[in-house]
């Protein structure tokens, strides 16, 4: 690219819309509000939202797009966001290094509080049922030359807070906080201009922002994929996922250099324990509606120890555990006593649970029809959502911003218009393959997990056992988990 | 590639007989006697059309044909998505040719590469006129064509993007010989573009000529067309146009394409007014769009550009 076209003015000229401003300051009281002209209307200031902005902005081909963000909530707390050093969130995330080295890229990775941030190097992952199990670890010499971490824990309110002082860093985003989303509907036609395929977002307050392209980050119930009529089509799982942020009795078996993360397949769903600085650990535990509502009403003391006993007891003396009402305390420590245990391969036992921090949310999986429509793109949870079991989800909205910027980078370089169709169909022919393949993958591995008996039960161990076996499969797999290896869609 | 060559024009006559005689250019008809290798006339024809006063490139059936298609011309599915596929390139191949080193003498002032104008002659629906006014390195588009259907369609696209406002692009319903010279030749254009033109026009040597005038010292020409070979007529005419259906029937003329070499001669013929071209073969990959492959500027769809030093 020629270095001469990554400079000069803004896409939609400036001119144009102090024009349009001065008519809007001039017709205020006649309450015919002239809309502004943005280049790009994201809605959603979550992580892929922020992301996607940060990436436009950090990138001196489309640098000078005129670019507003729509957010419900008040980015300024968010921006300011701040935690004790033994205090963590209970939504944590889990970043692959392709997603941390793409927030990189974009300046943002400086921006997170780095000392919060947990780098894991194995995993250990075991069938509940039957034991069978995979461990990650790197053989010697099999360690990828950018490094063992598999992943990184971060607490998501960590990246978008750090996402928000990037922002700012680089300024030039009209930041609409606060906001309701009244309605998205068309612009209309006007001597000068033919806005009549514009999406017109319309605040609360009357404010109207004409959208050359407006991205849905809106999460799962995206109002951006309704207005575009796009269907997000799935099925709920009759799962919720419990997160809770706990104390562990150390900093693991490895110290402070080599965390491992683990998870557990119950015929319930997987149970996961991942590690945060110190000796926190954060919790993602998928199981039924029941249970989840059981989990949440227990005191601390058995709380901590049904989280124990899902890593050590049998599913069935787990089964007993959530019955009770009361006493799981007393419960697991007679039962421990009758499980033998290989205890360097399971986590380190849960000492404590962060007050406040035990909470639940439904699982579900959906994938919209088309990630694409005129002048509407859709990225993270409003296109996709996916089983947590493999911590995906937030990569995947990673992966489609880094998408969807090179593909509006390619277009503002080329000329295109970057709301049409026609500039939009890489991104969603590069990453709508890979997230469905993704979501099969999870949604699969769930169900197949989730048979409590049944001849599928040693088929599934035979898997685990055999993968665990072949070392350079093993590899391979991990660098998939890593996002360093070799990109098979 | 020269005997199979010599053989062609007793199978297009079969496979395409209408297409050939509906077309009346003197020209034409004297290369329908000969073996498919076209010299570019250096002489402007006489104009045969009795209802036309002035000498023009134009030929009716083609306006009227693309005039049909105007309606279409914004759909991204529709007939012209391999135009719409192509224009990136378009783009890439201009860069290559502004990033060149240039031929002309050191004292030629060059252009401004951060303020270029550009003439796009055969504009259509004004795919590639909207695309460079939007180039932050663009000063002004100046885009022209003689159907005023097409033009309607062009406007009215434009219209809906603002950016595209405030005089930086302009449609006019003009003909290159219609359209007024700039007296000074630092005023004429950067960019010359003439994209998927020469293969429509009835003489070419003489319609390259007009527009070259209208290049400045140290600007570029820059056309594309396509190759008159078996691949070609296998691909553009028979597979295009009469089995897939992805180009609009009785689009292209294979008897009109321009062979690479051809035009490199035409060029080379005028006395050191012209550098030495630049060229760029692409290929249509069903499924994916267009592609740049080497060598592909003798068999196929091709770019060629070509800097005015005199």
């Amino acid at each position: 690219m020629n270095t001469a076209i990554r400079r000069r003015s803004a896409y939609v000229c400036r001119s144009c819309t102090q024009s349009l401003q001065r008519q809007l300051r001039r017709t205020y009281a006649s309450a015919t509000a002239q809309p502004d002209i943005y280049d790009v209307v994201c809605v959603g200031g979550g992580p892929a939202g922020l992301s996607l902005l940060t990436a436009l902005r950090a990138n001196p081909v489309t640098a000078h797009l005129r670019i507003a963000l729509v957010e419900a909530q008040d980015l300024a707390k968010t921006k300011s966001w701040k935690l004790p050093p033994n205090k963590f969130s209970n939504r944590c995330s889990s970043l692959t290094p392709s997603s941390a080295s793409f927030l990189d890229q974009i300046g943002a990775w400086s921006h997170l509080e780095r000392d919060r941030v947990q780098a894991y190097q194995e995993m250990q992952v075991w069938d509940g049922v039957t034991g069978a199990r995979i461990e990650f670890d790197w053989a010697p010499g099999a360690a990828p030359a950018a490094g063992t971490t598999i992943a990184y824990m971060n607490e998501n309110l960590n990246l978008t807070s750090g996402l928000l002082k990037r922002i700012e860093e680089l300024g030039g985003v009209s930041v609409f906080d606060n906001a309701k989303v009244e309605k998205i509907a068309y612009g209309e036609e006007t001597e000068d201009v033919d806005l009549r395929e514009w999406p017109v977002v319309h605040l609360s307050g009357g404010k109207q922002l004409s959208a050359r392209l407006l991205v849905g980050a809106d999460g799962a119930n995206s109002p951006v994929r309704s207005f575009a009529g796009i269907e997000a089509r799935g099925w709920d799982y009759n799962r919720h996922g419990v997160v809770a942020t706990l104390e562990m009795e150390g900093e693991g078996w490895g110290g402070e250099h080599l965390k491992t993360a683990y998870q557990r397949f119950l015929p319930t769903g997987p149970v996961a324990m991942l590690p945060l600085p110190g000796n926190h650990c954060t919790l993602v535990w998928s199981t039924t509606p029941t249970n989840a509502s059981r989990l949440k009403s227990l005191s601390a003391k058995d709380f901590i120890a049904t989280v124990n006993a899902a890593f050590r007891l049998s599913p069935t003396d787990l089964e007993y555990m959530h019955t009770q009402e009361s006493g799981q305390a007393e419960e697991y420590s007679w039962r421990l006593e009758h499980t033998p245990l290989d205890y360097r391969t399971i986590p380190q036992t849960a000492v404590g649970v962060q007050e406040g921090t035990v909470a639940s949310f439904p699982l579900k999986l959906r994938h919209a029809d088309t990630y694409i429509a005129e002048r509407v793109a859709l990225v993270g949870d409003a296109a996709h959502t996916i089983h947590p079991l493999a911590g995906q989800g937030l990569n995947q909205g990673q992966g489609d911003v880094q998408s969807l910027a090179k593909a509006i980078e390619y277009a503002v370089g080329h000329g295109q218009d970057i709301g049409v169709t026609m500039a939009l169909e890489p991104y969603a022919s590069e990453r709508y393959a890979a997230n469905h393949l993704l979501l099969g993958v999870c949604d699969k591995l769930h169900k197949l997990y989730s048979v409590g008996s049944g001849p599928l039960v040693p088929l599934r161990s035979v898997g685990l056992n055999a993968v665990n076996a072949l070392g350079p499969l093993k590899s391979f797999f991990m660098n998939q988990a890593a996002g360093n290896g070799i990109k098979v869609f | 590639m020269r005997s199979s060559l010599r053989h062609a024009p007793k199978a297009f006559r079969t496979a395409r007989p209408v297409a050939c005689g509906a077309i009346g250019a003197p020209w034409l008809q004297h290369t329908r006697r000969q073996p498919p290798s076209r010299k570019l006339s250096t002489t402007t024809p006489t104009y045969h059309n009795p209802s036309s006063p002035t000498s023009s490139s134009v030929n009716e059936t083609e306006i009227s044909h693309f005039s049909a298609l105007a309606s279409s011309w914004w759909d991204p599915h529709g007939p012209s998505r391999p135009l719409h596929l192509m224009n990136p390139l378009r783009h890439d191949f201009i860069q290559a040719c502004l990033s060149a080193p240039s031929t002309t003498s050191p004292t030629t002032p060059q252009p401004d590469p951060n303020a270029l104008r550009y003439l796009d002659v055969g504009c259509g629906g004004g795919i590639f006129a909207e695309s460079a006014a939007r180039l932050p390195t663009t000063a002004s588009v100046t885009a022209i064509d003689p159907s005023p259907t097409i033009l309607t369609v062009a406007r009215a696209h434009a219209k809906r993007d603002p950016s595209l406002g405030g005089g930086k692009l302009t449609y006019l319903s003009e003909t290159i010989e219609s359209l007024a010279l700039p007296a000074a030749p630092a005023d004429r254009f950067d960019v010359v573009s003439v994209f998927e033109v020469v293969e429509h026009v009835d003489y070419p040597a003489a319609f390259l000529d007009r527009v070259g005038e209208f290049v400045r010292p140290g600007g570029w020409l820059v056309l594309s067309t396509i190759a008159r070979t078996w691949t070609s007529w296998l691909t553009t005419n028979l597979v295009a146009e009469d089995i897939l259906g992805v180009v609009p029937k009785g689009t292209h003329d294979w008897y009109k394409y321009i062979n690479e070499e051809e035009l490199r001669a035409h060029f080379a013929g005028k006395g050191g007014v012209w550098g030495t071209p630049r060229a760029m073969g692409v290929v249509f990959v069903p499924g994916f769009g267009w592609k740049e492959v080497r060598g592909s500027e003798k068999i196929g769809n091709y770019f060629l550009g070509v800097q005015r030093v005199g």
